[in-house]
């Protein structure tokens, strides 16, 4: 597997700061290792380098020269909201028509990045070398989200983050980060919300960071829904403190390829994690959820709710953890996971894991993998209902509990109605065994 | 409408009901009483059209083979069961899978879909009139129901898609008193010329508040008698056994 233009990119990309040597150092850490395999733990139910080679030989670096444009038809409609646009990765534009402006601090993170004193703000954040993919993000990251909102301020209305990946996104590597921080008593509800155009093939190499100052809540929906054809990694890092409240929604319905990772560090007291999703895969798409929720200190909560439906031949697997350390007494925490496996040829892998350190604990973790109750389908044709609207109803039954997890009513009925679109074009072909 | 002629059903090689002839006209009661394994059950799922059976003889319903109906055609057509054991369905709102079940039924019957605030008058009349908590319709299908409230939500259904032959499956066991008699009332308001019943049950009680034009006697897969509602009264009194014994 190769990446080619390295050198162009660097030069294109030189700022004449520390990040120059990061990236140089960060890109030779990464030639070493390669893309993640089956021989890391981690990647054990997902084979990033085979998956990569057999479909996309050569990654290109995106080239800036071209305009990104976006099909305005893809805006969410009918839902009030502030904006910020990427296209391929870059940031285009930002709209915060509903909010202070004084309050808020919003920087294409290009500008960060190429600015030495702006850089120094979020140099710690290259040092991360767990996997491979993070050291190529910091190799080639150009462009994503810095975004800072003050003390005591919360938003009017949502924030929507548009994802668009267009046809010049073909063949391409796309490495972006995000840098969001929460004040103290602020509030942001957050939707980001993914689109490619049919038959893209590109991989894109995000990683997010968000920070939940004292008091503050964050909730965070992503909507993963039109991925179609291309390959994803998605890493989520969250630094939670006191008293402060983390909610992720993920509502996916696959891609060839995506990854979620989420870790959630609950660093000081009475902050609470919630990690709940809802996953609908079907053909021959490919879907993994691995979070890490760590328990630093005392009286957090934190919990899990994985739903998934898998149809054809996909694939999904869900790794989850729970890690109490020694000082973290009084923690709560709960992680369940259920899927429907409907197809002979489709899989599911769960590997929950509870790690705890501290003796005063309530932790939980379950996880069901089964096919649809035919006594169920029997009661429903009984009365009068047809085979296949009998199986659509106990689906949208049994992802219901996920969906029912949404504590922002507006955000609800958005994503119920995305996810009844998906499943009244999606053909129902179930073994019945 | 509805007549069975020499049913047989199996399943893995067990025969449960033996060349079972069993004929029901417009407007009749018919009650079937008998001893636990008589094949009660497999009646009201072969009738129904529960996968798993195997099935020989014929059964007529409005004159047509109701074998080679699927299950969701005979309940378009106006079958319908009540359940012995209805069914906890995570995540399906009952008033929902009510609605798009009556609309199903409409459909077919060539009446216009209801809108949800005529559906939801609907049942709010019928559910009041079988004293259910309206608000539990707006939970999951049967979830957390206590027993009595799963039977009558059966009943509530029967009112709403109006059937041409009801199938009660044991609707009477798990039933206190005051709650029989409130399903009896349901049954009773249904009562017309053109609609027929099916009543299974163990016990002679339901058919103080059903009058019955017909008891039968299930043993072993078979009718071994058949008379007016004396013969429930009967049954009580001298049990299955001596019935078996009598044959």
């Amino acid at each position: 597997m190769m990446i080619s233009n390295f050198d162009a990119f660097q030069i294109a990309n030189q700022s004449g700061s520390e990040l120059d040597n990061i990236r140089i150092k960060n890109f030779n850490i990464f030639q070493k290792k390669g893309f993640p395999s089956k021989k890391e733990e981690n990647w054990k139910y997902t084979d990033l380098k085979t998956i990569l080679y057999n479909n996309l030989h050569e990654l290109e670096l995106p080239n800036h020269e071209i305009i990104s444009k976006y099909n305005s038809e893809w805006l969410l409609k009918n839902f009030e909201h502030n904006q910020i646009i990427l296209v391929n990765g870059d940031f285009v534009s930002s709209t915060f028509s509903f909010e202070d402006k004084e309050k808020i601090k919003i920087k294409p993170l290009k500008k960060i990045l190429k600015d030495k004193k702006d850089f120094k703000k979020i140099k710690d954040y290259f040092t991360d070398q767990q996997n491979s993919l993070a050291s190529l993000n910091h190799a080639l990251v150009n462009d994503g989200i810095f975004l800072e909102i003050e003390d005591d301020y919360s938003f009017n209305k949502p924030l929507i983050i548009y994802n668009f990946f267009n046809k010049f996104a073909e063949n391409k590597i796309i490495n972006n980060k995000y840098f969001i921080s929460l004040g103290k008593n602020s509030k942001l509800i957050l939707l980001e919300y993914h689109k490619a155009e049919k038959n893209i093939k590109y991989f894109n190499n995000a990683i997010h960071h968000y920070s939940i100052r004292k008091n503050s809540i964050l909730k965070k929906f992503s909507i993963d829904n039109n991925l179609d054809n291309s390959y994803n990694y998605h890493l989520t890092n969250i630094k939670s403190y006191t008293n402060s409240i983390f909610e992720n929604f993920l509502f996916s319905s696959g891609s060839s390829f995506i990854k979620n990772e989420i870790h959630c560090d609950l660093l000081e007291s009475f902050g609470s994690c919630f990690v709940n999703a809802m996953i609908f895969l079907n053909k021959q798409q490919h879907h993994e959820l691995k979070t890490n929720v760590n328990h630093k200190q005392r009286d957090c909560k934190s919990s899990q709710l994985i739903k998934s439906v898998l149809l054809d031949k996909s694939s999904g697997t869900f790794q989850g953890k729970i890690y109490v350390q020694k000082d973290a007494q009084k923690t709560n925490g709960y992680q369940l996971s259920k899927a429907l496996v409907l197809s002979e040829n489709s899989a599911f892998n769960s590997k929950p894991e509870l790690e705890i350190y501290a003796d005063d604990v309530k932790c939980s973790h379950g996880s069901t993998i089964g096919n649809i109750d035919q006594n169920a389908i029997f009661y429903l044709m009984s009365r009068g209902l047809s085979k296949e609207q009998a199986k659509k109803m106990l689906i949208e039954g049994f992802l219901n509990e996920a969906i029912e997890t949404i504590t922002e009513r507006n955000i609800q009925s958005l994503i119920l109605k995305l996810f009844i679109d998906k499943i009244n074009k999606t053909k129902f072909e179930i073994d019945e065994n | 409408m509805l007549d069975i002629k020499n049913l047989s059903a199996s399943i893995d090689d067990k025969k449960i009901l033996d060349k079972f002839n069993l004929k029901i006209n417009p407007g009749e009661i018919h009650a079937i009483m008998g001893p636990n394994g008589s094949g009660k059950s497999t009646l009201a799922n072969v009738l129904t059209g529960k996968n798993g059976y195997e099935v020989k003889g014929q059964i007529l319903y409005q004159g047509k083979n109701l074998l080679n109906l699927p299950i969701e055609e005979r309940a378009r057509k106006g079958l319908f069961m009540a359940f012995q054991y209805p069914l906890e369905i995570a995540g399906v709102n009952t008033n929902n899978f009510l609605k798009t079940s009556l609309n199903t039924i409409r459909k077919v019957r060539g009446l216009k879909e209801i809108d949800s605030l005529d559906f939801l008058k609907l049942v709010k009349t019928k559910a009041e009139s079988l004293k259910i908590n309206e608000k539990i319709l707006n939970r999951q299908l049967n979830v957390g129901f206590s027993g009595g409230e799963k039977k009558k939500n059966e009943i509530l259904q029967m009112t709403i898609l109006e059937p041409k032959l009801a199938i009660l499956d044991e609707t009477d066991s798990g039933l206190d008193i005051d709650a029989i008699k409130i399903v009896s009332e349901g049954v009773n308001s249904l009562r017309n010329k053109e609609r027929s019943f099916l009543i299974i049950t163990h016990y002679q009680r339901l058919l103080d508040y059903i009058k019955p034009d017909f008891v039968h006697v299930l043993i072993n897969g078979k009718i071994a008698k058949t008379g007016c509602s004396e013969l429930a009264l009967e049954l009580d009194k001298i049990g299955y056994e001596e019935m078996r014994a009598s044959k």
